[in-house]
């Protein structure tokens, strides 16, 4: 951690405590296999959260899962928030089984929001699961900007979200990587013939959020452009208190903490 | 030992020693004054910056641990979830002596909870040099972190071995009269012997049981942590922790304070039974970063709600 940094943590210290607060669930969805979309009333958070920030969940009342699962806001309204997660384990797995009416314990909002550009030719990209947190991004970009929105997935079955996307009326391309929708191939395939299309033109900010290899070639292919990642990993705490979570800074200077100098990340400023 | 007071530091009370007081919650250690017996462990809150309204309400912070030169600690992932707990592998991140001296504690202000600077270092000078550096600043007191390797002494860490505890201490005493406090492990060592060892080197309370040594593996079959492998927190570890407090409590005069696995405010309850004066809450603040104001108040709720009231847990915090 440098001087700097320091400065900006201290200066970054929220004035006031996030809130562990309860949280009611309003609707629970299966979007795809393993995958569930579940509406949240809770005014507090809905009504601060930016794009690129999220929350905590405790799975359970118990110390059992000791830590709370971090989830990204895939949209806002003015009471509530929408989280969509893949199940992967115990937590997800007690979290995906919700039914209206119950309550979640969550902390947040959490993380720094994303940069919320204007006049500017916005590309977001999104594989897999990490289509969701730009969803809620596209949502708060698409009026100021030109955007352009490329989405990802193994199949058709599991490319999430799309009538929510159809509905801002923004650029779609979709890729699927059997072919069942979209191009078949990589959804980074499609991020190269579109920047390549644009170099000429004003240079466009590129957000991306999905499967690290994903990431990694999004990361090459942005090379010289503004382009951040939303940094999706295992964390301790979430609010900054216990390092436990670290990117790899790319000047070598050690690790940035992504709870809370992300988890919307600049892509030259770390390693992928 | 009586020490004077150096100008800058916090007053120290010595007619307070070994007492409750009887009109709250306060705790003395080392003649210094906690305005409750609640510590937020070192590591576990960072530098108090990012939640100082809940650091006010605690009776102190002990930072993270503080090195003489920067440390970019260990490469990702640092934290893996075990049943009850977390098996966590941070590696001491920290700024370095200098520019925590410089930028960290300046910011560092929380009205009456007191600060505790926890110490680590690669050799016994290291230790005292960090000591030396903060001594004129506005903290309460040291921790000294004798569970890192030494690679002098062959890869073992410092904690395992009574006679390096013991010079530990003795260095660090001699860089400082504030409030010196020991942090002991409970890995392959029997924690009443280094409790006498820091006690006869000149500690002024040892505080345990830090983290217990442990391993774990992915889904492939791979160490689970970057640093291959870590230390067990959380409840998982509480009936070990309080086990160990027990021990030390009964082998030292000086006092103890006890942490593992603390949730609650019966938790707290439990380590003073064991005969800790204070305690340390660390891996519940991942879970809740107010928890402590929580367990605060389940401790105040049960303690007042008992006959004896807050003064009989004065009494059982007591080591004589």
């Amino acid at each position: 951690m440098t001087n700097d940094e320091i400065r900006m943590t201290i200066r970054s210290s929220r004035p006031a405590t996030p809130a562990c607060v309860q949280a009611r669930v309003v609707k629970r969805k299966l979007l795809a296999p393993d995958v569930v979309s579940v509406w949240l009333r809770v005014p507090e958070i809905a009504r601060v959260i930016q794009p690129g920030q999220f929350v905590q969940v405790k799975a359970s009342s118990s110390d059992e899962p000791f830590l709370r699962r971090p989830f990204s806001v895939a949209q806002q309204r003015r009471d509530g928030i929408r989280v969509i997660f893949r199940v992967v384990g115990q937590g997800t797995a007690l979290l995906a089984a919700a039914r209206p009416g119950d309550e979640w314990n969550i902390l947040g909002p959490l993380g720094r929001p994303a940069p919320l550009v204007r006049n500017r030719n916005v590309i977001i990209i999104g594989g897999g699961i990490g289509i969701a947190p730009l969803l809620f991004l596209a949502e708060r970009l698409c009026r100021q900007n030109r955007v352009h929105v490329l989405l990802g997935a193994q199949n058709r079955q599991e490319l999430i979200l799309l009538p929510e996307f159809r509905r801002l009326g923004v650029k779609l391309s979709l890729a699927t990587d059997d072919g069942s929708l979209g191009n078949e191939g990589f959804v980074t395939d499609t991020l190269q013939t579109v920047i390549c299309g644009l170099r000429s033109a004003i240079a466009p900010v590129v957000f991306a959020c999905g499967p690290r290899p994903m990431l990694r070639k999004a990361r090459k292919l942005t090379q010289g452009l503004e382009s951040y990642a939303f940094w999706e990993e295992r964390m301790g705490c979430g609010t900054g208190i216990c390092y436990g979570c670290a990117v790899k800074r790319a000047d070598g200077q050690g690790y940035l903490r992504f709870c809370q100098e992300g988890p919307v990340l600049k892509m030259s400023d770390i390693e992928i | 030992m009586t020490r004077s007071g150096n100008p800058k530091s916090e007053i120290r009370n010595p007619k307070s020693e070994s007492r409750t007081s009887s009109s709250g919650f306060r705790v003395s250690l080392g003649g210094v004054i906690f305005q409750n017996p609640i510590l937020l462990a070192s590591g576990t809150f960072g530098f108090g910056l990012e939640f100082p309204k809940v650091v006010r309400r605690m009776g102190g912070i002990v930072s993270k641990g503080i090195t003489p030169r920067p440390r970019a600690g260990n490469p990702p992932p640092r934290i893996w979830e075990v049943p009850h707990g977390i098996i966590n592998s941070v590696g001491l991140e920290n700024p370095g002596v200098e520019d925590f001296v410089q930028t960290v504690l300046p910011a560092m202000r929380f009205g009456r909870a007191r600060v505790l600077v926890n110490v680590a270092g690669d050799t016994v000078e290291e230790y005292a040099e960090v000591v030396r550096r903060i001594d004129s600043e506005p903290v309460a007191g040291f921790e000294l972190n004798v569970s890192c390797p030494n690679v002098r002494a062959g890869g073992v860490a410092f904690g395992r071995n009574p006679k390096l505890v013991a010079r530990i201490v003795k260095a660090a005493r001699r860089a400082t009269r504030k409030l010196l406090v020991t942090k002991l492990t409970a890995n392959f060592v029997d924690p009443a012997l280094t409790a006498r060892a820091a006690e006869d080197a000149g500690s002024d309370a040892v505080s345990l049981i830090n983290t217990v040594m442990a391993q774990a593996f992915d889904a492939r079959g791979r160490p689970a942590l970057g640093g291959g492998t870590g230390g067990l927190s959380g409840p998982a570890i509480k009936p070990f922790a309080l086990y160990c407090v027990q021990r030390a409590a009964q082998a030292v005069r000086i006092p103890v304070i006890g942490g593992g696995g603390i949730t609650s405010g019966r938790d707290v309850r439990e380590f003073l039974l064991a005969g800790a004066r204070m305690v340390q809450i660390g891996s519940v603040n991942l879970v809740d970063p107010c928890a402590g104001i929580r367990i605060l108040e389940e401790f105040r709720g049960r303690s007042e709600s008992r006959q004896s009231g807050p003064d009989r847990l004065g009494q059982e915090s007591r080591n004589q």
